[in-house]
């Protein structure tokens, strides 16, 4: 599939934080075809396997997180209007006049309001309307959206992609689906043969929510050798700090950390040199904000290198990522599970 | 007429590229409209679409029908030297609807997209994330990294609106969700009243300039020099109002209720409206069972503030689509109310009484 496509199937499917299973049947039906194996387990990970045919294979995960920031309803009222909670860190600034999809029995479509400024009361406030306050129009009566909408509904902004010059696109949850599509379209694309190991693409669970997401039980599961985190990284844009971001339309970032292997990213920046990969790297002391701690700490420890795809606007419905970076960034992934050296070296 | 479908002219209306003072791809689309249901169209000095349906005759009244075709937007101030665009409003826009918002930015020839932004949540200090961003702390990507290659396609001075679908939604889709619909659904009922009505022109008892004014939403409005050209009589403008009918508001402060058919102004902050053709509207929304209501707060003002006060005086009549979240990309107004205004229209000039 073409990789522009093949991002935007991926990041319009719903999978608020908690509700990724929801979504399993049509990234079955999406890749299920590019990999051996697609399976969930009991914390709503779905785990994609290529194996690479040869006996007593190494395995090599694959980390990419495939939930979402999103909304749950907590009240319904009169006139057909909603009130929600956030999943995950959401941003107020951007919510009013904004379109979502609530995913109810039926899928049905929603504004979040704004008051106009002719009928605003304190021209001069300075406070951003809190969320609890906020409401989504249904355009429905209450009576009939009690029948479509229950506390407890998912809700997740609508799926609009916008190309913009420079091969930049826009659009929601890239954060972290751009990156799993990075991977896919590399393993879709690698001969069974080149593998130097079997492959677990993990698109994991509960990342912008728990502080362990599900890639601990994932990879419980697994037992890979070695791994690779790969999840957005904060690019740099007016007013933020120069040591705090990475460089947009640059290649991936690489992080370095105590919670990464240090030999397995040595090797992985070796890697990039040789096959002219991008990248740059980027200090995390103690804390990369991703899920390579949770997996670094996985039963017998893995080894683990952490990837970042430079993003904009991130936890926003219009995050701008760079074509040009996701290329970059499944070349990475495309050496990384075919590299022999790296495999010699970490395989137990 | 089938209920929920015939939404098709005011979808490609509202979808027009057309901010204040840029308003020429609106006109160009609704010239080619109505040039078979007019007797003459003009263009004036300031860029109003007016035409006209009538005998030609000096001795008759003349009633001007206005709807503007400019929508809120933005323009471009700055470009930065890593190809970030500062801009203004243009219009009045609450900050809070800003960011995150797809845009086009260009003119009437050249059009590109772009994305207002501002530093992502996870660099905004606590005070920084609870309250509103100011319009200078936001800019907008097109995409580019450079002033020079940002100078390529767009330079200071280039127009912008809001980039948004139109959307039903709503038990049967009875709700319409867009940009723009200020006040491109009172063009749109422009258009289908013209339509309507020029078939049987020669019954008319006076004649009618239906003007598609530029310029409303900066308050220097195109229909005052409409209004100083026309001399009419009488004039209906045709609008969206801002309405507060969701949960948590007094039913006092809602000011006016969708669903309920076109909001009938008595007054507002820049016009007292001629009382004797508010009894006109309703008498003949009345006998027709159109519904219709009063405009029941005093809010706002429009087009009528110039046209009433123009030459020696016109008598106005505003009627408005009660519309939600004005001025933003997501307005949202109830297709029963537009339909109940296409009847109201439609109805009033067959019934016009004011004639000699």
């Amino acid at each position: 599939m073409e990789l522009k496509r093949l991002i935007t199937s991926l990041c319009s499917l719903m999978s608020v934080s908690g509700h990724e299973q929801y979504s399993y049947e049509a990234v079955s039906s999406l890749v299920g075809k590019y990999f051996d194996e697609i399976k969930s387990d009991g914390v709503g990970n779905i785990l994609l396997v290529r194996r690479c045919g040869k006996e007593n294979a190494a395995k090599i995960m694959i980390d990419t997180h495939f939930d979402e920031i999103g909304m749950l309803v907590t009240k319904i009222h009169e006139g057909g209007f909603l009130s929600v909670t956030s999943v995950g860190g959401l941003d107020l600034s951007i919510l009013q006049a904004t379109d979502v999809v609530i995913y109810g029995r039926e899928t049905i479509t929603g504004v979040i309001a704004s008051t106009p400024p002719h009928l605003k009361k304190d021209k001069s406030a300075k406070k951003l309307t809190e969320l609890s306050e906020l409401l989504i129009d249904t355009g429905y009566e209450k009576e009939e959206l009690e029948k479509i909408v229950s506390v407890g509904t998912p809700v997740g902004f609508s799926p609009v992609y916008t190309e913009l010059l420079g091969d930049r696109m826009c659009g929601k949850s890239f954060d972290n689906k751009a990156c799993a599509a990075a991977a896919i379209y590399a393993l879709s694309k690698i001969d069974r043969a080149n593998l130097a190991a079997d492959v677990y693409l993990l698109l994991s669970c509960h990342e912008e929510t728990l502080p362990t997401g599900g890639v601990a039980a994932g990879a419980f599961a697994v037992e890979p050798d070695y791994a690779m985190v790969i999840d957005v990284n904060l690019a740099r844009v007016p007013d933020t700090p120069r040591h705090e971001t990475v460089d947009f339309d640059a290649g991936v970032s690489i992080s370095i950390s105590a919670v990464t292997d240090k030999r397995l990213t040595r090797a992985v920046e070796q890697l990039c040199r040789e096959k002219k990969i991008k990248y740059t790297r980027v200090a995390a002391p103690s804390s990369t904000g991703t899920n390579t701690p949770a997996l670094n700490l996985t039963g017998r420890g893995v080894p683990t290198v952490d990837i970042g795809l430079p993003l904009k606007s991130m936890h926003t419905y219009n995050e701008v990522l760079c074509i040009g970076d996701v290329l970059e960034l499944s070349a990475l992934v495309r050496e990384f599970v075919c590299s022999e050296k790296i495999r010699e070296g970490f395989a137990i | 007429m089938t209920k929920y479908t015939d939404i098709e002219l005011l979808r490609q209306l509202c979808l027009l590229f057309g901010p204040s003072g840029c308003e020429d791809n609106v006109a160009d689309f609704i010239r080619e409209q109505i040039s078979d249901t007019c007797d003459e169209i003009y263009t004036d000095r300031l860029g109003s679409l007016i035409a006209y349906i009538g005998s030609g005759k000096s001795d008759r009244q003349r009633l001007m029908i206005s709807a503007h075709m400019d929508e809120v937007g933005f323009m471009i101030n700055e470009i930065c030297d890593d190809g970030y665009l500062k801009f203004e409003t243009l219009g009045g826009i609450d900050p809070s609807v800003l960011c995150g918002k797809n845009v086009t930015l260009g003119d009437e020839v050249n059009k590109i997209k772009g994305v207002i932004a501002s530093k992502a949540i996870h660099h905004k200090k606590r005070d920084e994330r609870l309250n509103i961003t100011p319009v200078s702390d936001m800019y907008i990507d097109i995409g580019l990294s450079s002033r020079e290659d940002v100078l390529k396609y767009l330079d200071i001075g280039a127009y912008g609106t809001f980039d948004s679908e139109f959307i039903r939604f709503g038990k049967d889709g009875r709700k319409i969700k867009s940009k723009a619909l200020d006040d491109r659904l009172g063009c749109a009922v422009m258009i289908e009243a013209m339509r309507a009505l020029y078939p049987e022109r020669d019954s008319l008892p006076m004649d009618i300039y239906f003007c598609f004014t530029v310029r409303e939403e900066i308050g220097i409005s195109g229909a005052q020099v409409a209004a100083n050209t026309i001399k009419p009589d009488f004039a209906i403008v045709l609008e969206t109002t801002a309405v507060a009918d969701i949960a948590g508001v007094a039913d006092s402060a809602k000011v006016a209720i969708q669903g309920e058919g076109g909001a009938i102004s008595l007054m507002d902050r820049s016009t007292i409206y001629d009382r004797e053709l508010v009894e006109f509207a309703l008498d003949v929304a009345k006998k027709n069972s159109v519904k219709a209501q009063i405009k029941k707060y005093v809010s706002g003002g429009n087009d009528a503030s110039h046209i009433h006060k123009s030459g020696v005086g016109v008598r106005t009549l505003a009627l408005s689509a009660p519309t939600r979240y004005l001025h933003s990309p997501a307005c949202v107004v109830d297709a029963e109310d537009y339909y109940s205004i296409l009847s109201l229209v439609d109805a009033m000039l067959r019934e016009w009484k004011f004639a000699d």
